[in-house]
């Protein structure tokens, strides 16, 4: 998504010259939200998901299939799986994150799966049935959107997490509770402060055992323990891969001696960039509206570096600072939110009831940085122009 | 002239679209999308980010 975002804004820009883009999967760029979703509920097919190439004059190369294995920023090339390799001018890394894996005494396979890519979503979608076992490991938005989905495919599901309430860290302990009940109002069963220690079966799984010491049934396992970010491949480059790669206020990659490099650039989830709205630290934001903005901003920088003076008001532009925004769907209810709520010290109910629609505010040394609800999306919607800029 | 079309059936009713283009989207009282199906040029690049933002991918502009 980041790489063709990028090509569009470049070709929007009269970027002039040749754009590749090199991926490791064989599906060309699709659409991940749908995947816990629509996707899994429907058993639809890839065009349901894939993003449509709008711009006639978008004039790209895609190559894919053969992800990249190596970078040289010395000799200015990527080497691919292949073995191929290609010269560039500017390189956009935009790799984007997989799905993390527990290593278990017995570490089985069989039933056992993970949700990032097209491909997982369907080897999920073809083990599920009716009266299925599913235990999901982990309570953020990817466990709790399968659980749900999953619910309502007739299985039985449970979930297995390390904290005590479902994204309480990320959107509170009262929005956290409230998002409980709901998932056990609908059946779904929590083993919260909890720990998967060990899976059971001879070539599939059969049970699952906790660190409580409770054994569940299981034919279906599915991890969801959040996401590393794909780096290995810029290793070697004296760049700072510290939890995905490091870039300055226009997304350039940072070295490790705090220079940063012209024409190397991070989009997406990839991208640990600067804090400027909260003047806190460079973090990377797994939401889905990053790689669209970083790919856009980036495209300005190239251009302007290759056309300086074509893009009116460019060459004075703020440090990268865009407001970070999630939502969620879960059974009937669903989620919205703008700003960055875990980062709030005051967490306040605005408006509504818990058991309804509602809406909390996310206050850190009284200013809002954040704020989320469930329903009243035109009220949410309203508030994220007061957020902090 | 532009033509919008949503797909219905894949809106969220997010609004996101709102914020880019908001003389073309609104959210009304119960929280639905509505929207103009046409609009002038001024509005092309607006409605692009609009379709471009879009979680579901529910928007369609035809030039």
């Amino acid at each position: 998504m980041g790489g063709l975002r990028t090509a569009e804004s470049l070709r929007r820009y009269k970027y002039p010259g040749h754009i590749h883009i090199l991926g490791d999967e064989w599906h060309m760029p699709y659409n991940r939200p749908p995947l816990s979703k629509s996707l899994l509920a429907q058993d639809q097919e890839f065009a349901q998901v894939s993003f449509p190439i709008k711009s006639a004059d978008l004039n790209t190369e895609f190559t894919l299939g053969d992800g990249v294995r190596q970078l040289s920023m010395e000799q200015q090339s990527v080497t691919l799986q292949s073995g191929k390799k290609i010269q560039f001018d500017f390189l956009v890394a935009a790799t984007g994150l997989r799905s993390k894996k527990l290593v278990f005494p017995n570490n089985l396979q069989g039933g056992r799966f993970a949700l990032r890519t097209f491909d997982d979503a369907k080897a999920i979608r073809q083990a599920v049935g009716s009266g299925k076992e599913v235990v999901i490991l982990g309570s953020g938005f990817i466990g709790l959107e399968v659980a749900a989905t999953l619910k309502g495919l007739g299985c039985r599901v449970k979930i297995v997490a390390m904290e005590d309430i479902p994204l309480g860290l990320i959107l509170g302990e009262p929005f956290g509770e409230e998002i409980r009940r709901r998932h056990e109002t609908k059946g779904i069963e929590f083993y919260l402060n909890n720990r998967v220690t060990d899976l059971v079966g001879n070539t599939a799984i059969t049970h699952v055992k906790l660190v409580d010491g409770q054994s569940l049934t299981c034919d279906i396992f599915i991890e969801a323990i959040g996401s590393a970010a794909n780096v290995e491949w810029l290793e070697g480059n004296e760049l700072d891969l510290t939890d995905g790669l490091l870039t300055d206020s226009s997304l350039r990659a940072v070295k490790s001696n705090g220079t940063s490099v012209s024409n190397l650039f991070g989009v997406g989830d990839i991208a640990r960039f600067p804090n400027i709205r909260f003047e806190l630290p460079p973090r990377r934001i797994e939401h889905w509206n990053i790689p669209l903005e970083s790919s856009r901003r980036t495209a300005r920088e190239i251009v302007r570096q290759v056309v300086p003076g074509s893009i009116e008001g460019f060459e004075s532009e703020d440090g990268f600072n865009p407001l970070p925004t999630f939502w969620s769907d879960q059974f009937e209810f669903s989620i919205l939110s703008y700003g960055e709520p875990r980062l709030a010290d005051e967490i306040r109910l605005l408006e509504g009831n818990l058991g309804e629609e509602f809406i909390f505010a996310y206050l850190r040394e009284g200013s809002l940085v954040g704020v989320a609800g469930i329903g009243m999306k035109s009220k949410i919607n309203e508030m994220r122009k007061d957020i902090i800029k | 002239m532009i033509t919008i079309k949503v797909d219905m059936d894949k809106c969220q009713h997010y609004g996101q679209c709102v914020y880019e283009a908001p003389n073309i989207f609104k959210l009304n009282e119960n929280d639905k999308l509505e929207y103009l199906a046409s609009a002038d040029e001024t509005e092309r690049e607006n409605v692009k980010s609009a379709s471009d933002i879009c979680p579901m991918q529910a928007i369609q502009v035809f030039e």
